[in-house]
């Protein structure tokens, strides 16, 4: 029988500053040429619980801080639905700021906090306008697949994960979460968040498909293998970047 | 010491240009700058010439293009800054190179594009008497900012201005919601055709939440990204009636996106008196600037060039060429510092609904296989060949008689493209 996914996008229309809708359409095409079909489910403001918890695997984006805020009420208001998702295991890609805002809190540059979803066990901190975004190419290896994830990075708050959480990769080149401890990310059960955009998924076609295999493996509860395809254009992409920061991939 | 400052400063950018270093077009106002911070507002207050400042994500160096086309046929004279000279250093420079060998400046008219970031530097600097605001759009995250951060340092700045005109996109909330900073002297441009509107809202549309309240916005229709008839519906804060909405003549610019471009310099050229008869005459004559629109003949073919340097830019040049019956593309993205160092945008652009399958794609510079990576997930193929000179001789090589080559660039890449073409530098 013909495999299909249901992807959930959270706020396709606020949360998509960084070319992010660039992985739904890894993910859509990826399964489409192997036959598997996918149905994408834009969870927009006031969105309909039913449709994010027909999904098999979730995407969100970052934004900009008026556009959070916009967001931020409307998800807490769903936070026990996601909660419950996520704890069950559906996979799912939380990019920069919807990364933060799982976490407990976010503390602004004036002392300010404001409160998370509490999903994941970690904080993040804006230390000041007169601190450095931590913007540019970036590099992280991905220990359970060996493999180096390669990006573009932005971003002004510092994340520090808490007791029992674990990263997502080590830095290879960049900043990561905070600059300072050569950690990038969190996965927590199949959920990964990261503050690599790029987006993340064209470039990194093995962890596209890692997402892809764990989704439908959970919605099928058996062991999958995809089909292996054409990733040279991918490969070049990658190299392009990783022979300008002077990395092995 | 104003008047030494010109005159070295003019002495040092003949150098320049004698020496064939360059065209001199930043250094002698680094200088100027350096030996008086106030040097731009003291020339500028001494003269009697009236300062425009033109701001905006897209646009900017076509409508001070399509201003000093009015302005020459008016017979005013005017002072501007090269499109990437658009720093304090750059402005500078061009007031010294045009002012007279005795000091001073003689000229009716300061015309300046700005950068999104040194505006506020510049109206603390001089006072403009018109500043227009032509749209604000995602671009270049890494190096900009966010737009919300932008719009909000733009208000502050002109907070500080009394006298000051100031001519708004209507069609653009953020924009249209700077008139609140400066209430009187306030014009706006917009677009009023049927024709041109869609219903939908497009993909990567940035103001669609209410500038006022945040709420979102609903839309009667949209021309492009989030420019349209827009509305909230909570605090009431609407589209305001624009000043301007129609040309009475054939567009010299092709492109919805040109439209406003074109409405904004004519609703300036109103404002200060040009008759409609002689604004008409001039744009008949108009020739783009460089690399926007422009054609340039290369081994007996025409290339038309298209800067396409952020989503939205990319998005309309994209659906001009379509219009056009354009069947050769070449696209050259390159990730320099000018460009931003970040491509991710170019997920944003709408291929998947603009591109059709007969097009013959090809892509290059330093970014190519980001750039066929994008197109492989539209599901469209597209030819690789990294080296910009050899791509453009292939392309060449394979166009029949008569057909053009549309070239889409983005800013260094464009720079590139224009040098290879015509054998000389810009900038």
């Amino acid at each position: 029988m013909k495999k299909s996914l249901t992807i959930g996008w959270l706020y396709p229309e606020l949360m998509n500053i960084y070319g992010d809708r660039g992985n739904v359409f890894v993910l859509q095409k990826r399964c489409k040429w192997r036959n598997i079909d996918t149905k994408v489910k834009y969870l927009n403001l006031g969105f309909d619980l039913k449709d994010l918890i027909s999904c098999d695997l979730i995407l969100m984006g970052g934004a900009q801080d008026k556009q959070q805020q916009a967001v931020a009420k409307d998800l807490t208001k769903n936070k026990d639905k996601l909660q419950s998702i996520i704890e069950k295991g559906i996979p799912g890609l939380y990019i920069c700021g919807a990364y933060q805002f799982l976490g407990n809190f976010y503390k602004e540059a004036n002392g300010q906090k404001i409160k998370g979803l509490s999903i994941f066990n970690l904080y993040t901190q804006n230390p000041g306008e007169d601190t450095k975004r931590l913007i540019g190419n970036a590099a992280f290896k991905f220990g359970e697949l060996d493999y180096t994830l390669i990006g573009f990075e932005n971003h002004g708050g510092r994340t520090f994960l808490g007791k029992n959480l674990m990263p997502f990769g080590k830095v290879v080149k960049g900043f990561g979460n905070n600059a300072e401890d050569g950690l990038e990310g969190a996965i927590y059960k199949n959920s990964f968040g990261t503050y690599l955009h790029g987006p993340i998924l064209p470039k990194n076609p093995v962890f596209a498909d890692y997402l892809i295999q764990k989704a439908l493996e959970i919605k099928y509860k058996e062991k999958i293998s995809l089909e292996k395809l054409d990733d040279a254009i991918e490969e070049n992409a990658r190299l392009a970047i990783a022979k300008r920061l002077g990395i092995e991939i | 010491m104003n008047f030494l400052i010109i005159i070295f400063g003019k002495i040092f950018s003949s150098l320049v240009r004698l020496l064939n270093l360059g065209n001199g077009s930043t250094w002698p106002g680094h200088i100027a700058l350096s030996l008086n911070k106030d040097f731009i507002g003291q020339t500028l207050r001494k003269s009697k010439v009236k300062t425009v400042l033109i701001i905006g994500t897209n646009g900017k160096t076509t409508t001070s293009k399509l201003i000093r086309t009015i302005l020459k046929k008016d017979n005013l004279k005017s002072v501007y800054n090269m499109s990437g000279a658009n720093l304090l250093n750059g402005m500078a420079s061009s007031i010294i190179i045009s002012s007279k060998w005795d000091g001073k400046l003689k000229k009716d008219f300061a015309l300046f594009e700005v950068d999104e970031n040194a505006f506020p530097l510049f109206v603390d600097s001089i006072k403009p008497d018109f500043v227009i605001v032509l749209n604000l759009f995602r671009d270049q995250l890494d190096r900009y900012g966010e737009i919300d951060t932008i719009s909000s340092n733009w208000k502050k700045a002109l907070e500080k201005l009394d006298n000051t005109t100031l001519i708004l996109n209507a069609d653009d909330p953020q924009v249209a919601y700077l008139a609140q900073s400066l209430k009187k002297n306030v014009l706006f441009f917009g677009l009023e055709d049927k024709s041109l509107s869609s219903s939908s809202l497009q993909h990567g549309a940035d103001s669609i939440l209410c500038p006022k309240c945040q709420n979102k916005l609903s839309f009667e229709c949209f021309y492009f990204s989030h420019l349209g008839k827009w509305q909230c519906d909570k605090c009431g804060l609407k589209r305001p009636k624009p000043n301007l909405s129609k040309l009475d003549f054939y567009p010299p610019l092709e492109g919805t996106y040109s439209l406003y471009d074109i409405l904004a310099a004519v609703l300036f050229a109103k404002q200060i008196k040009v008759n409609d008869k002689t604004i008409k005459n001039a744009l008949r004559e108009f020739k783009p600037a460089f690399g926007r629109q422009e054609t340039v003949s290369f081994m007996e073919k025409d290339i038309q060039i298209f800067l396409s340097k952020n989503p939205i830019s990319f998005n309309e040049s994209l659906s001009t060429v379509r219009k056009l019956g354009g069947k050769n593309i070449l696209i050259v993205l390159n990730d320099q510092i000018p460009d931003g160092l970040d491509v991710s945008w170019i997920w944003d652009i709408d291929f998947e609904n603009i591109l059709t399958k007969n097009m013959n794609i090809m892509v290059s510079g330093q970014r190519a296989y980001d750039m066929a990576l994008r197109l492989k997930y539209a599901e469209v193929y597209a030819h690789i060949t990294d080296n910009v000179r050899n791509a453009i001789d292939k392309m060449i090589e394979n166009l029949d008689k008569n057909e053009k080559l549309y070239v889409l660039p983005n800013y260094s890449a464009m720079l590139e493209t224009r040098e290879i073409l015509t054998g000389k530098k810009i900038l």
